[in-house]
């Protein structure tokens, strides 16, 4: 698989554990259970990630939590952290707004080969609260827009109501470069769109066979294997097809256990694993 | 005398480990973040049982001392004792191992006041210690633990390196009982990581200097003398009947293993095994190469300040491998149990060029539903077997 180069924190090497105060700059409900925070560091220091990677977000009482990073790296100053309302942390989390403070841990991982998305056409395929990490794909190719080729971006959610960032879909959109799919998974009122699992809108794209194509794809754990039966059947090669897997990373430096597929530790040599790779493993999805 | 295993003095670190996985980085190394024995003892001494006594109020009076004391008829457990008197020399195995040294079963990281916009200093332990009685395996466990936390993925643990590089460890040689199965698994002749290493002799114990800061404790005693080459040549002729006593065997070498166990990964040993299983988690708490932790907040009554904790985990629980919104990665019962030994004979095995499993014998011993790790080991070998037969 592509490796992509392993980057640690700077931080004190005693303060592994140890999160750095950072401030919600402002936040805002996108829906009934999805929130998106603008996080600033001491300093106004950049994050320094890359597409892909996540942090641990903590606050004090309620524990830690992986959460992915939101915004692309072209961002300065702050970054963002969209997290859906799931458990302890993430459901106080929900409760924070402008000024209050959460500590961060990070970033870890990988992140996505944005070297091998370069000059392809990239297909994004994302499924509810996937489409966090994907928008910092997504706007790491807006921000250098000739880098990249055409920008194919499937989107499904169960309802509308579900739908993530909605504004910046439509306006991605409008760039004759971009193409942008969303689909809720049954009819609902009020919605005169593509109605079906996101598998359902491979059939409404059509890939020029001469140009490379490279897939980036992050969903709930269901999605991924007919994902990649639809992206086999587009005959993506697998070296080209990057998921992000989901594990609850509670170290994220390698060391408690609870990401590990197998004889790997999700932390540390994902979340990114290309479809190849996947399927060295009995247990990855 | 020194550097000459063939003469009495046993080889301490003889062994090149990762030599089937030249590519690993990791493989052939425990850390150069700890004093490491020498590949053979600088020298031998002589202690009376009584000047051993002594060294050991010592300890207790100028620094801590963790040993081996006897809790019930049969079992006994590594505790922070100041009485030498109860340090138990001659014990076949603890409950829990000596890892809880370095990673003790419940550890604050670090604390917190609710609502503090300033970062928390790390909680680190690094009072000196000496940790005595610790048998060849768990001297091997206690090097894939420096490897494990030490600088496995280019991160060293600060909580558990501060603790590990505060102690004096002192070894000692021990004989098998059935559950035992060092030989099968490289450590029966143990010694790096020691300090200094015992074996009871008729005048006490031949003690083996490995490193500077085991010459300290002798030092300050006045009892130790050089051994005679007679008494010298005690380590060998007593690991020697170790091994001989040793009844318990994995039948391959070990080198064999991951790809032995990859093409039985449907084994059906391991629903066999899971059927019995009841996902208690005995043998993960009980291993000495265990180190998956779970990490947690713990918040005073008042709920104004607090600690982040961690504490021994298990994937053996039902909920280790669970993600936010409830998907289990693992939720079926043989998934746990084939990683079990997946992770102690495949994935670290291959990582590291050792197996996380040191022949110690208490998962065995203490699974409440006698589940035995050499015999679904061998199951699968023998599975194995007759498949390449066919």
């Amino acid at each position: 698989m592509t490796t992509v180069e392993r980057r640690f924190p700077e931080q004190q090497p005693d303060a592994l554990f140890v999160p750095e105060m950072a401030t919600i700059g402002r936040a805002e409900n996108l829906t009934a259970q999805d929130r998106l925070f603008e996080i600033e560091l001491p300093g106004g220091k950049d994050l320094g990630h890359k597409p892909g990677q996540f942090v641990e977000v903590s606050i004090y009482g309620f524990g830690e939590a992986p959460i992915s990073v939101s915004s692309s790296p072209a961002r300065r100053g702050s970054f963002e952290l969209c997290v859906r309302k799931l458990g302890g942390l993430t459901g106080k989390l929900y409760t924070l707004g402008a000024g209050d403070s959460v500590g961060i841990r990070g970033p870890f991982g990988n992140g996505f080969a944005m070297e091998d998305f370069e000059g392809a056409d990239c297909l994004i395929v994302a499924g509810g609260i996937g489409m966090a990490p994907l928008r910092s794909v997504v706007n790491t190719i807006l921000a250098d827009r000739d880098r990249y080729g055409r920008l194919i971006l499937l989107y499904g959610n169960r309802t509308p109501d579900d739908i993530l960032f909605a504004d910046e879909l439509e306006a991605w959109g409008e760039d004759d470069r971009n193409q942008v799919l969303v689909t809720i998974d049954r009819p609902a009122e009020g919605w005169d769109g593509h109605v079906g699992v996101v598998t359902t809108l491979f059939e409404e794209i059509t890939l020029d066979p001469s140009r490379k194509v490279v897939a980036a794809v992050v969903g709930p754990p269901v999605m991924y294997r007919f994902v990649y039966v639809e992206l086999a059947m587009m005959r993506i090669p697998e070296d080209h097809i990057y998921f992000s897997l989901e594990r609850r990373m509670k170290c994220g430096v390698g060391k408690c256990g609870h990401c590990q597929v197998e004889g790997k530790y999700v932390c540390i040599d994902g979340p990114v694993f290309t479809g190849e790779a996947l399927r060295e493993f009995h247990e990855s999805i | 005398m020194r550097g000459d295993p063939d003469n009495g003095v046993p080889v301490a670190i003889a062994r090149v480990r990762g030599a089937f996985c030249p590519q690993c980085p990791g493989s052939d190394t425990a850390g150069e973040m700890f004093e490491r024995s020498e590949r053979f003892m600088r020298r031998a001494a002589v202690l009376s049982e009584t000047g051993l006594r002594e060294v050991l109020a010592r300890a207790c009076q100028k620094t801590r001392l963790m040993a081996p004391v006897r809790r019930g008829k049969t079992s006994f457990d590594f505790e922070w004792i100041d009485d030498p008197d109860a340090v138990q020399m001659d014990y076949v195995r603890t409950v829990l191992p000596p890892k809880k040294a370095f990673l003790p079963v419940r550890e604050m990281l670090l604390e917190f006041a609710r609502g503090a916009q300033q970062a928390a200093a790390p909680l680190l332990d690094d009072a000196p210690f000496v940790l005595f009685g610790v048998h060849p395996c768990d001297l091997t466990a206690i090097n894939q633990l420096d490897w494990a936390m030490g600088k496995r993925h280019g991160v060293a643990d600060p909580h558990y390196v501060a603790r590990r590089s505060a102690a004096l460890i002192v070894g000692i040689d021990c004989m098998p009982d059935e559950y035992c199965f060092c030989t099968s698994v490289d450590s029966s002749d143990a010694r790096e990581g020691a300090d200094l290493f015992l074996t009871p002799i008729d005048a006490g114990y031949l003690v083996e200097v490995l490193t500077d800061r085991g010459e300290q404790p002798l030092a300050e005693s006045g009892d130790g003398r050089d051994a005679t080459p007679e008494e010298e040549a005690a380590p060998r002729a007593h690991g020697a009947e170790k091994k001989r006593r040793v009844t318990t065997r994995i039948e391959s070498e070990l080198e064999a293993l991951p790809d032995l166990l990859e093409r039985r990964y449907g084994a059906e040993v391991f629903e066999e095994t899971a059927a019995r299983c009841y996902s208690c988690g005995t043998c993960t708490n009980v291993c000495p190469t265990c180190f998956c932790f779970d990490v947690g907040d713990e918040v005073d009554l008042l709920l104004a300040s607090g600690t982040r904790e961690r504490r021994y985990d298990s994937c053996q629980f039902l909920d280790f491998a669970v993600v936010a919104g409830g998907h289990n990665f693992r939720g079926e019962r043989v998934d746990r149990v084939r990683h079990r030994w997946f992770r102690k004979f495949v994935y670290l095995l291959r990582e590291h060029g050792a197996p996380f499993c040191v022949g110690c014998g208490r998962c065995s011993k203490f699974c409440t539903a006698e589940i035995g790790l050499v015999d679904v080991l061998n199951s699968v070998l023998a599975e194995a077997k007759e498949e390449a037969v066919r």
